[in-house]
């Protein structure tokens, strides 16, 4: 039984080894997240054209379907030529126009020989902004050889969209009334003190007691008892952990939104619930059939 | 459930029943109490490390162990009932001894399953805390019902075991309502998981803050349903391959004739079942792939055409080894079948046309070459082999394979037969018309989609597809009424075939296995650095697409791991047998 046991295991090894080996054969490459960059309306073009490729190559996945060099993919049209031919694709559109709209609603025109298949950039995955588009479109343009004509203006800049649900605390913030007395990053009212700076101060311990009971302790220069008292306690738990995490951020300190939560929360309690339930059917079904057992057998 | 031996009277089936209802409190209660635990005690913080180990690797590996475990309890019983229905509807006790014989391997597997799910969790509150504080939030209500499934599962799987020798006779049909119950729930606890794994795939019902809209467009996106078709088939296909392994154990250990031919008997029934459930699988697959493709074109292509290409080519090498292993297996197979040597003239034509199947499947669009080899080739894609590396060759390839093989099945299985009803020639000529039939429709199909964009060419493999499933429904039509009544040869010699016909069957076990962790990796891999596809973004250190070469390396691990879980059950299996032996 032990020789059939270690023929098994090693024909196993032998199998598995193999499947690896070949695993290794195949090209080998990372590939990572993209890098944050920073644009400005003062990035200079040919910094512009660098962020661009960047995110070419990168952020937007645009090698997947075009090609940037003589061996790239053909899904899509060729990059480098797609300054130069910008100008004539669409009558009474200029070249940088067409390449925006390309970019950020590729249904609106399609080159002939290709089918809708392109994603806008300014939506997931790729989640660009205008400054990140226009940097694009200096690359295309260094790409066909031109200069770089595209202008970075101040609208086009936003703070890159929260790739989801993380630290939503700010909005929370103005959602639950905080603003209105509190400022945050020179934002707000001034009837309690600047909670920009509370995270060097305090802990996320004592500001989550602080929102829960206000009365827990009142910052010298301001009137006692002007919170709410049961402000704090409206706020879902959740919530209360995101806007910590946001005060933590401002003072440049971690805190995980999710927080820890009490063994007797409503999910520890729901759970002991039906454990219970299950428990308590299946007693009750043996004493049953134990009884009907005794029932039959007397 | 570690007992084997069933218990004769309902006060004694309950209480091994309830043994695992304890069990299963004690296991959620401990797993509850330790994340709350380590939630409330461990620095806050967005991720952790497990150890210094990396927290990506550390729930990769426990991840896909409890789902290959999760995908054993969940196929076994599957095929379990049909084979009991077997065995009422023939009368044969052998069927219901069969039936038994595989529930019997759910007993650890189920302790280990869940064991491996507890502490998926742990590692996934400890290690991704915000991550799973935002799933918590969106999926609460789900959580709370995967909960009361997991602990009807286990009171209906355990009152299956334990009340198998209870519920004979009169009360049979009592015990096959329970083991279809058994499958509904397992089936229904499949789909509630899969909610979460398919949300971050491709996530719906939520707004751009994420903040959920509707929760029935979270769990109805559009990755659900294709992945919980996928996955049903697929948990019989390695449920099946599994239970043929271990047969293969216990055939190679027989020190009888009689149960070395009980064991190729249940090896052989294993076999067809993997078999049978991995021939839909590539087309539920391709309904999952265009499914991919309606939610982001993006991934779809970065699926198909972009980092993640090349290990579809190692897909292409495990699932044409899979096609070669489970030929070779049925064609020795028929060495014990009086008259199936008729059919040995097949052999060598369907070997030639599996291995260029599996030639054309493994070739790679683009190859490394060198500067002057690509300027001789003229691109990186060679002038005649490049056409092979295309989805229009290998979907044609595959449906071909798939033909083959449900060829080969259908002669293995008319092996010692000969028709005797008066219409069997044109039967045979209608069969060979319905094969062939596909065989040009797969065939035209594949030469046109070379001259269609990719989103056109992946809806064609529907009606490859759809050609390959009509044929084989024909055949099989035909078939039933075709041998009824047919002239036998002569009796199977169970017990009676080579020892490496059941290293075949460990091969199957071992490719299914490893496939499994692959594909699984690419499912995932595909978000590349998001959790939440497009919404939340993986912003640790492991947010990035590894080389393949580490990858694989990894689900070898994996495999080598869940073998070594397995052989544990397995001996289990086999020890308590001899108990109940001795015993009786």
């Amino acid at each position: 039984m032990k020789a059939t046991f270690f023929k098994i295991f090693a024909f196993l090894l032998v199998t598995v080894s193999t499947y690896s080996y070949v695993g290794q054969l195949v090209p080998q490459f990372e590939e990572h997240p993209p890098a944050k960059k920073v644009i400005t309306v003062s990035t200079p073009p040919a910094e512009l054209a660098v962020i661009g490729e960047e995110l070419v190559r990168v952020k937007g996945g645009c090698l997947i379907c075009h090609k940037v060099t003589e061996t790239g993919n053909e899904r899509g049209p060729d990059l480098r030529k797609a300054a130069g031919q910008a100008a004539t694709r669409k009558p009474g559109m200029d070249a940088e126009a067409y390449l925006l709209e390309s970019i950020t609603t590729p249904d609106a025109f399609i080159v002939d020989g290709y089918s809708k298949m392109m994603p806008s950039a300014l939506k997931p995955p790729a989640n660009m902004n205008l400054a990140e588009v226009k940097a694009v479109i200096a690359y295309l343009q260094t790409l066909g050889g031109a200069e770089v004509s595209v202008k970075i203006e101040a609208g086009d800049i936003q703070v890159a969209k929260a790739a989801g649900p993380v630290h939503r605390g700010k909005e929370l913030m103005g959602q639950f009334g905080c603003i209105g007395c509190h400022k945050v990053e020179g934002e707000g009212g001034v009837v309690g003190p600047d909670l920009t700076p509370i995270g060097q101060n305090r802990s996320p311990e004592e500001l989550m007691r602080k929102i829960l009971d206000p009365s827990a302790w009142t910052t010298p220069g301001f009137p006692p008892g002007v919170m709410p008292a049961d402000l704090g306690k409206s706020i879902p738990e959740g919530d209360r952990h995101e806007i910590l995490a946001y005060l933590m951020g401002l003072s440049g300190k971690a805190y995980s939104p999710t927080g820890a939560a009490s063994p007797w929360s409503h999910e520890g309690m729901r759970l002991g619930l039906v454990i219970l339930v299950f428990n308590l059917a299946m007693l009750a079904a043996l004493a049953w059939a134990r009884a009907r057992e005794k029932k039959e057998t007397t | 459930m570690t007992d084997t031996i069933t218990l004769a009277s309902t006060p004694q089936a309950l209480k091994g029943t309830y043994k695992g209802v304890v069990k299963i409190s004690l296991m959620l209660a401990a797993t509850y109490l330790v994340a709350q635990g380590l939630s409330h005690y461990l620095p806050a913080a967005d991720y952790r490390q497990f150890f210094g180990f990396s927290n990506r690797i550390a729930v990769w590996i426990v991840a896909e162990l409890h789902l290959m475990f999760a995908a054993f309890v969940l196929g076994v019983p599957i095929f379990a009932v049909i084979t009991e229905f077997v065995g009422k509807a023939t009368g044969e006790k052998r069927y219901d001894d069969l039936a038994k014989e595989f529930t019997k391997l759910l007993a650890m597997a189920y302790t280990l399953t869940a064991v491996l799910g507890c502490v998926l969790l742990v590692l996934f509150v400890a290690l991704y805390p915000k991550f799973m504080g935002y799933m918590t939030k969106l999926f609460k209500p789900t959580w709370l019902l995967y909960i009361v499934l997991i602990f009807g599962e286990v009171v209906i799987a355990y009152f299956y075991w334990y009340s198998w020798d209870l519920l004979q006779g009169a009360r049979k049909k009592w015990h096959l309502l329970l083991g279809v119950l058994v499958n509904l729930w397992g089936t229904a606890l499949l789909f509630v998981a899969d909610i979460w794994v398919t949300f971050m795939m491709s996530p719906a019902g939520i707004d751009d803050a994420g903040n959920l809209t509707s929760l029935w467009a979270a769990i109805n996106n559009h990755t659900w349903m294709p992945i919980n078709i996928h996955r049903l088939l697929a948990n019989v296909a390695f449920g099946g391959a599994i239970a043929a392994a271990y047969a293969a154990v216990r055939f190679l250990n027989a020190k009888t004739d009689e149960e070395r031919a009980r064991f190729d008997w249940m090896g052989y029934v294993g076999s067809f079942i993997a078999i049978a459930a991995f021939i839909p699988l590539p087309f539920a697959g391709y309904w999952l792939g265009r499914e991919i493709y309606q939610f982001s074109e993006q991934m779809g292509v970065s699926m198909m055409g972009g980092s993640f290409a090349w290990l579809w080519i190692l897909q292409a090498m495990l699932i044409g080894g899979l096609f070669l292993a489970s030929n070779f297996y049925l064609w020795l197979g028929m060495g014990r079948i009086p008259g199936a040597e008729r059919y040995v003239k097949f052999q060598i034509p369907m070997m030639i046309l599996l291995t260029i199947g599996f030639i054309v499947w493994a070739t790679p669009r683009s190859i490394i070459a060198s500067g002057a080899e690509m300027s001789a080739m003229g691109g990186s894609h060679h002038p005649f082999l490049g056409l092979f590396g295309v989805m229009a060759a290998k979907n044609t390839a595959v449906n071909l394979m798939i033909l083959t093989t449900f060829f080969s099945f259908m002669l293995y299985r008319r092996g010692n037969r000969v028709p005797a009803v008066p219409w069997a020639a044109t039967g045979k000529i209608v069969q060979a018309l319905a094969i062939a039939a596909a065989a040009g429709v797969v065939l035209g199909y594949g030469i046109y989609s070379y001259s269609v964009p990719s989103n056109i060419r992946i809806g064609f493999s529907v009606y490859q597809v759809g050609a390959v499933l009509a044929a084989m429904a024909v055949f099989v039509a035909i078939d039933i009424p075709l041998l009824r009544g047919a002239q036998e040869i002569g009796a199977i010699r169970w017990g009676q075939i080579p020892a490496r016909a059941q290293y075949a069957l460990f091969f199957l076990a071992i490719s299914f296995t490893w496939l499994m962790g692959l594909m699984g990796y690419i499912r995932s891999g595909i978000r590349q650095y998001w959790h939440i596809y497009g919404r939340v973004m993986d912003e640790s250190a492991n947010a990035y697409t590894m080389m393949h070469g580490h990858a694989t390396i990894i689900v070898s691990c994996i495999t080598v791991i869940f073998f070594l879980l397995v052989s544990v059950v397995f001996w289990m299996a086999s020890r308590n047998e001899d108990g109940e032996g001795e015993a009786k």
